[in-house]
């Protein structure tokens, strides 16, 4: 190699590189090489024995070889030529990416339709196909450093090896005897042409499959560039506040509490306040005033975030007053369902407390600062720097769809897709039981949407983002609630540009104390703590781990120090005057089923852990396994290796464009957290110990993988019955599965089906061992009759992907059957549904 | 010429699917608390889903298995398995179907289905199905040539081919580099370290089951990648069992020449052949690889016809004081007696005291003589000793040895114990 004169002092350096270089087949590496010509022969024996056998000009030979990149298939599954329909998708789509990366290969493989010439390629090789691989090139030139060639390994039978002398010597005198040739097929040009003229059409496919379908479009939302015409229109009725302020502030005699009013958690209260005065605002200002007027009960007054263009956003026309007055129900709606709890006073009590445990919260320096001085300056202003507001308003204002009414639409007709029915938006009530409602029949979409409208209503619609407003418990749940299905929905971007004004979630407007007279008394952060919990997530699915695992921390760190705060006895935020004692002076009388003061000093924390299922450590397993995660898998970076197939195909999940490859954290974190976990949740201690088990049997490390196993078998024993048994069943096939051995794990997972006939994993897994045993059939008759058998249960986006792709290898016919699926599909799923497992687009 | 014949002209379809480990399907999960606004509905959702585990929903790494969703990436080392499914579309039977499968690679073409036979007939709507798997073994473009040809019910004989390419890719960089050991100044201790810097460049992680140096006949090895904690052997990569895309390792090996060699100290001179690397890697779900390194050559340190070796050399010295050290001469030709002279070179730092040019007077073969030298420095600092020059006066040939050793000089303020 070119480093074959380098002196022996400065070895280091300069091997790695060239040798890189003719991974990827770089020509001048080649050519450096012809020299010793025995010694190339496994790494890039072809194009330099190419350009010895070519007299075509170099450019030229490129010119052909690009063409021929183009033609030819490398691809996971292939129609064959004589298929009619075009189900080529995903095929296509590997090929796209396949494309790009090939630059990078540089002239591989000329000609492909003269086969002769490949296989003249062997001209440099030895005769001896196992001898071949070896090379002893390099190793002589440069002695202090051996670029070692990976040489393949003999074969698993201790395949010969030539030793030392013998291959160093050999090859020079084989290599001009070219290798026996293989007929030149010259006469049959045909094939070739055909496969190649195949791919060309599906080419332009791919873009749309390898991102989501959803993922970065924005709309353009109708209601903000209609804005300014609303203003002017409407506007009488944005001076009316909000519906629920006007219930509390304006006329009192028609609540039916005044102590359950206070405590406007969804659950326990009869109203909702999904209202927000400053909606229409328009003018920023830098500074808002906080005012707290005390006794004064005028609605603008009461608002503590009230700033002096108060007059004027009420003046100007939201797009919420629009929105509630096109829907004038919803707000008593939700009144109705939510009232009739027995003893709305005691309730509304016996809730402060259970509110009081979580919403604990200990807010940042800065934040405490502004709390503190709203608490206390009760009569004067507090100024608050709008930086340290929140103000959300949605990025976007729609994305509803139905991605399998598109599908039908464009594969089985109108009429067909007429039949499909799902909920959308503007079909349920516009109350938080319609959104349940949407949540609950997976039209996530929808659901979106609605808190959308529910939001907008509240003045946080879209185009609101960086305008004043307030909040309440509620409008939190819903944003909460919208970004948790965007993430569930794989919108991530979108997710986190609506997230991007929460901040951290530590803005002094988002505790309970900055609105001393819409919720006096009460205390603690009205972002609920699964909002902080997506919030760390997120940064995971949008490949930054080290954020989300840092905001992780943060969360538990408060979390330790109310813990602390706890354990000595004091309140959750550390102060000694807690409820405690105006509890023993018997104000709340009634009061001592959920108080956990009065378990146990021991208690305290415990109870508020159980407050938190969350708690921070399962979160901390789920986000580091998601670093481990990441990295496992290729990611979406093609081409790194210069190779052609790095793409990432079309997968029920991995669809996002997500970059995982910067990832640099260690799964070692994951194991460490479920350990972790495995100490708060002990009754899920077998379901966790085979988790690790897995994570390293998918990082190829059987033995640790056995050993989880292994204890797992522990474990269950003492507990017996079939969910443990199934458990340890499992196990075993997965790490046959691990040994290459599908027919083991074949007859594993069988067995799991003669104790369990319903198990759907075992079911699928055994189909896919199946395939392995190049048994098609058979795997497409079990994977069939258990979507039969139950397929409101079993018609999993995993199946269905797995079914869809044996379709793809089994016939030309598989169109159908995908059409068919996708009709079994729409009788059941909701909007949410993602339809890339379905591989018909 | 029918280059581009019609479709539906054949009766028989081919697909092929690269057959990679399947994986395991993952859940987003996303829970609340029952206070919050879905109350229990996003955990009960996460329930009612086939593929979260059941008692445990919240992992995200499920149980099932999803079939492979690219073509991905093919290393050298690694299994290249294939689904080849010949399926009959059309409706009536098809006779003497006979499927090959060669791969062609840039030097050779193998076959690599798994019987050669050809099969007596096809029923509409069946398929013949075979797994392949081959080992690669070359980088570069491989060429998967499925070839399918048929008896249609007329009799006519039909014929395909398809062409599947696929580029394998390099997995590992391996460096290696020898260090001789010369710890022992007395003797020459025919041992060699070898360092060797795995690198995977894959964009995968890789968990490396074995990475172990086949020593050559000459010599024995010590892998010295473990230590012995309270009695176990622990590995001195820690817990972690896995290389990341793009990191390196470093395995040390200390090779030592079998006694039968050793002792004829010449037979270990210039080019001698160690051993070589065999090193074995798992992938996703126990997906192997095995790569060996060609013959790991080294060159012994070139002692020539003269050695001049260390006998003895203070570690710490004064500045501008002189201090002694004491070289050995080892006549290491086979049967010529030389005639040397020395001479001693100052450099910039070290000062040689004493006459240069001196005779040493005859050195016969295999004999050695030691040599007292004073020297100075006049420069603080690791200085390194250089500068001496051995000429044989009979083939006027002269030796250069520099960069011997090194010394630490320190003010003489310092004491320098002994």
């Amino acid at each position: 190699m070119e480093n074959a004169n380098g002196t022996k002092q400065s070895v280091t350096e300069d091997s790695s590189p060239a040798e890189g270089q003719t991974g990827s087949t770089t020509p001048q590496g080649e050519q450096g090489q012809l020299l010793y010509h025995e010694e190339t022969i496994d790494l890039g024996g072809d194009e330099f024995g190419s350009e010895e056998n070519e007299t075509i000009s170099e450019d030229s030979n490129n010119f052909v070889d690009k063409l021929n990149e183009h033609l030819m298939e490398s691809v996971l599954i292939s129609d064959s030529p004589n298929n009619s329909e075009d189900d080529s998708g995903d095929l296509g789509c590997l090929q796209d990416v396949v494309e790009p990366a090939e630059g990078s290969a540089g002239p591989t493989l000329e000609s492909l339709g003269d086969e002769g010439a490949v296989d003249t390629l062997s001209k440099d090789s030895e005769s001896d196909g196992e001898d071949v691989s070896k090379d002893i090139s390099d190793t002589t030139p440069d002695p202090d450093h051996n670029q070692v060639k990976g040489v393949p390994a003999l074969g698993e039978e201790g395949a010969k090896d030539p030793g030392p002398g013998d291959g160093s010597t050999h090859p020079e005198g084989l290599g001009c005897t070219p290798p026996p040739r293989q007929s030149p097929p010259t006469e049959e040009p045909v094939p070739v042409c055909t496969i190649f003229s195949q791919p060309l059409p599906a080419r332009s496919q791919p873009p749309l499959l390898l991102r989501d379908g959803f993922e970065p479009q924005m709309v353009k939302s109708p209601s903000f560039s209609g804005a300014s015409e609303t203003v002017a229109k409407t506007p009488p009725q944005a001076v009316q506040p909000s519906p629920s302020l006007s219930k509390f502030f304006g006329d009192p005699a028609n609540t039916n509490s005044l102590a359950s009013d206070f405590f406007d958690s969804f659950t326990t209260s009869t109203f909702i306040s999904v209202s927000n005065p400053h909606a229409g605002s328009s003018a920023p200002e830098k500074l808002s005033s906080l005012s707290t007027p005390g006794g004064e009960r005028s609605p603008g007054a009461a608002e503590p975030s009230h700033s002096p263009g108060i007059e004027k956003s009420k003046a100007g026309v939201s797009p919420a007053s629009v929105e509630i007055s096109q829907s004038p129900k919803p707000f008593s709606q939700i009144q109705a369902v939510f009232a009739g709890s027995e003893d709305p006073f005691a309730t509304a009590l016996s809730m402060s407390e259970m509110d009081r445990r979580s919403d604990a919260w200990l807010p940042g320096e800065g934040t405490r600062d502004v709390l503190i001085s709203v608490a206390t300056q009760q009569y004067s202003t507090v100024f608050v720097d709008k930086e340290s507001l929140t103000m959300p308003g949605l990025k976007f204002d729609n994305i509803q769809g139905d991605a399998v009414k598109d599908l039908m639409l464009r594969f089985l007709g109108e009429r067909a897709a007429a039949k499909r029915q799902v909920l959308n938006a503007e079909s349920v009530e516009q109350t938080f039981v319609g959104l349940k409602q949407l949540i609950s029949c997976k039209n996530w979409r929808a659901a979106v949407d609605l808190c959308g409208r529910l939001l907008t209503a509240h003045g946080q619609g879209y185009g609101k983002s960086g305008l004043p407003t307030s909040h309440t418990a509620d409008s939190l749940q819903l944003w909460f609630v919208r970004l948790a299905l965007l993430v569930k929905l794989g919108l991530f971007q979108n997710a986190e540009m609506e997230f991007e004004p929460f901040g951290n979630l530590d803005q002094p407007d988002l505790y309970y104390e900055y609105y001393p007279h819409v919720y006096p008394g009460r205390r603690g952060s009205m972002v609920p703590f699964s909002m902080r919990i997506l919030h760390a997530e997120l940064q995971q699915y949008l490949g930054n781990p080290q954020e989300s695992l840092d905001r992780l921390h943060k969360v538990k760190a408060i979390c330790s120090k109310i813990l602390t705060n706890l354990e000595q006895g004091l309140a959750e935020d550390g102060s000694m005057s807690s409820i405690t004692q105006e509890n023993r002076q018997g104000q709340w009388p009634d009061f001592s089923l959920n108080n956990y003061r009065e378990l146990s000093e021991d208690s305290a924390p415990k109870a508020f852990l159980v407050s938190h299922p969350l708690h921070w450590s399962l979160h901390a397993f789920i986000c580091s396994f998601l670093f481990w995660e990441a990295k496992h898998r290729p990611g979406t970076r093609a081409g790194v290796c210069g190779g052609p197939d790095t793409s990432q195909g079309p997968c029920p999940r991995q669809l996002h464009p997500v970059t995982w490859s910067h990832l640099r954290e260690d799964y070692v974190l994951a194991v460490d957290a479920y350990h972790s976990v495995i100490q708060y949740y002990p009754e899920q201690e077998p379901q966790l110990l085979s988790g690790i088990g897995r994570i390293f049997l998918q990082i190829g490390d059987i033995k640790t993988a056995e050993k989880y196993f292994q204890d797992v078998e522990k474990v269950t024993q003492k507990l017996d019955g079939l969910q443990g048994k199934i458990m340890v069943l499992m196990n075993r096939a997965f790490l046959h599965l691990g040994q290459n051995n599908f027919a083991e794990a074949h007859r594993f997972f069988t067995e799991i089906l003669r104790i369990d006939p319903t198990n759907a994993v075992a079911n699928n897994n055994a189909a896919v061992c199946l395939l392995y045993l190049g048994k098609l059939k058979d795997s497409l008759r079990q994977l069939e009759a258990m979507v039969q058998q139950d397929p409101k249960h079993y018609l999993h986006e995993s199946v269905l992907f797995n079914l869809t792709t044996m379709y793809e290898l089994e016939s030309s016919r598989s169109m159908q059957k995908k059409q068919s699926l996708l009709e079994a599909v729409a009788g059941k799923e909701g909007d949410s549904f993602n339809t890339q497992c379905l591989k018909l687009a | 010429m029918e280059v581009n014949p019609p479709k539906q002209e054949h009766l028989l379809a081919l697909k092929v699917m690269r057959l990679t480990k399947p994986t395991l399907f993952t859940n987003i999960p996303v829970t609340c608390e029952e206070k919050d606004l879905p109350g229990e509905l996003f955990n009960q959702l996460m329930r009612d889903d086939p593929s979260t585990v059941n008692g445990a929903e919240i992992l995200m790494l499920g149980e099932m298995l999803t079939l492979p969703q690219n073509f991905g990436n093919i290393f050298l080392g690694e299994t290249f398995s294939s689904y080849i499914s010949v399926h009959n579309d059309s409706n009536q039977v098809v006779k003497d179907i006979l499927v090959k499968a060669d791969l062609q690679t840039s030097s050779q073409r193998l076959n690599l289905s798994a019987s050669n036979a050809a099969v007596a007939e096809l029923k509409p709507d069946c398929c013949i199905d075979d797994v392949i798997h081959h080992e690669v073994k070359e980088i570069g473009t491989h060429i998967l040539v499925c070839a399918v040809s048929y008896t249609t019910q007329g009799g006519e004989k039909m014929y395909f081919r398809k062409f599947f390419k696929f580029q394998v890719l390099k997995p590992l960089d391996v460096k290696t580099k020898f260090y001789n050991a010369e710890s022992d100044l007395s003797s020459v201790t025919d041992e060699v370290f070898l360092e060797a810097q795995i690198q995977n460049i894959t964009t995968s992680p890789m968990f490396m089951e074995k990475v172990s140096l086949e020593p050559s006949i000459m010599y024995n090895v010590a892998e010295l990648n473990s230590v012995s904690q309270a009695g176990e052997c622990v590995t001195t990569f820690g817990s972690r069992a896995y290389l990341q895309p793009m990191d390196t390792r470093q395995y040390l090996y200390c090779l030592k020449p079998k006694k039968e060699f050793a002792e004829k100290a010449g037979i270990i001179k210039g080019v001698t052949v160690i051993g070589k690397l065999d090193i074995v890697w798992k992938t996703n779900l126990g997906e192997r690889g095995r790569l060996q390194t060609s013959q790991l050559q080294r060159m012994a340190p070139g002692y020539g016809d003269v050695r001049l070796s260390l006998e003895a050399i203070p570690d710490t010295v004064n500045l501008e004081e002189p201090f002694h050290i004491t070289c050995k001469i080892t006549n290491c030709s086979s049967e010529r007696t030389m005639d040397l002279v020395l001479e001693m070179c100052n450099t910039n730092s070290l000062h040689w005291c004493g006459i240069s040019g001196r005779q040493l007077g005859k050195l016969h073969p295999s004999s050695s003589l030691c040599l007292a030298l004073t020297l100075l420095s006049s420069v603080q600092g690791l200085q390194s000793v250089s500068g001496l020059r051995l000429t044989d006066t009979f083939l006027k040939r002269t030796y250069e040895y520099d960069d011997i050793a090194q010394v630490c000089v320190v003010s003489s303020a310092i004491k320098v114990e002994s």
